[in-house]
């Protein structure tokens, strides 16, 4: 059995986006701005039942999440996915339900106990 | 006074033949080209671009020198309970396998109660992915987010052939069922 071995070397890549870490933190940045600005017109245009706060906390969260990501080319593709989410908001591709996704939990509890687990047709 | 008249008269008259073809300005003041400021070059698109676009294009191009671990399960869309608790074995699939295997953990199957035939509900119990060596597998594994192990394939110890082995009197090779 081989151990687990600390594989962080340094080594030659294609660049996606950016060239460097300063560059792919700038375009972060300027992708939650561009959000954030957007977030008063999302709630109009989608009627969504959310507050300006609440979505810019939401989109905190979001941001947040891939906090410990350091790989500057995984930075950039989620900075083009952003990108992508954002002009399907804003062009209303999306519909009401696709936005309000965001706050949903993504995990569905499983069954703890023996009738639930029976009647969700686990084990 | 007649030589002051026909000159008159005839300034007037060029002057008439001037206005023809030209716009009559209304304004009080004449603009003249200052012919003793130098005027600005017209750029090309060339040089204006290379300033930053050209150099970030270039560099773009080319390759930049990163430290950090590849970890694609930001980007994959490989669910969450898909990257944190599976656990893959990394081996030959037989003894003279020339391809490395991923073997994931089994996840819950059943038999399906129509046609008897088997089913499951993991999206990675089918995945075959073959690496012609062991480091590659493991960073695939590694990239994905997978916590992995390698199994070396079991070491014998060469089996001795020999031709009068076959008469020893203390190995169990004369059988009495041949």
């Amino acid at each position: 059995m081989a151990s687990r071995l600390a594989r962080s070397t340094v080594r030659q890549v294609k660049p996606l986006l950016s060239i460097d870490q300063g560059e792919a933190r700038k375009r972060v940045l300027n992708l939650y701005k561009a959000w954030y600005r957007q977030i008063p017109y999302i709630v109009v245009d989608y009627d969504l039942p959310k507050s300006k706060e609440q979505c810019r906390q939401k989109l905190r969260e979001e941001f947040e999440k891939h906090r410990h990501v350091q790989d500057i080319r995984t930075v950039d593709m989620l900075v083009i996915k952003g990108q992508m989410e954002l002009k399907e908001t804003v062009e209303i591709w999306k519909q009401k339900h696709g936005l309000m996704a965001y706050w949903r939990d993504s995990v569905e509890p499983r069954p703890k106990d023996f009738l639930s687990k029976f009647l969700d047709g686990h084990e | 006074m007649a030589l002051r008249l026909s000159t008159s008269l005839l300034s007037q008259l060029s002057r008439v033949g001037r206005l023809q073809g030209r716009a009559v300005s209304t304004s009080a003041v004449r603009y003249v080209d200052d012919l003793t400021v130098k005027q600005v070059e017209p750029k090309d698109t060339k040089s204006i671009l290379a300033s930053e676009e050209v150099q970030h294009q270039k560099a773009i191009s080319g390759y930049i020198t990163i430290d950090t671990p590849v970890d694609i399960t930001p980007i994959s869309g490989v669910p969450e309970e898909h990257i944190k608790t599976r656990r893959v074995v990394i081996k030959l699939p037989s003894k003279n396998a020339m391809q490395w295997r991923l073997f994931f953990d089994e996840r819950e199957r059943w038999e399906n109660p129509l046609m008897g035939w088997s089913s499951t509900a993991d999206p990675l119990s089918n995945i075959q992915v073959d690496f012609s060596s062991q480091e590659d597998a493991i960073a695939f594994c590694d990239k994905n987010g997978w916590e992995w192990t390698v199994v070396d394939p079991p070491v014998k110890p060469p089996r001795v052939k020999n031709y009068g082995a076959n008469f020893s009197w203390n190995k169990r090779t004369r059988r009495s069922t041949k």
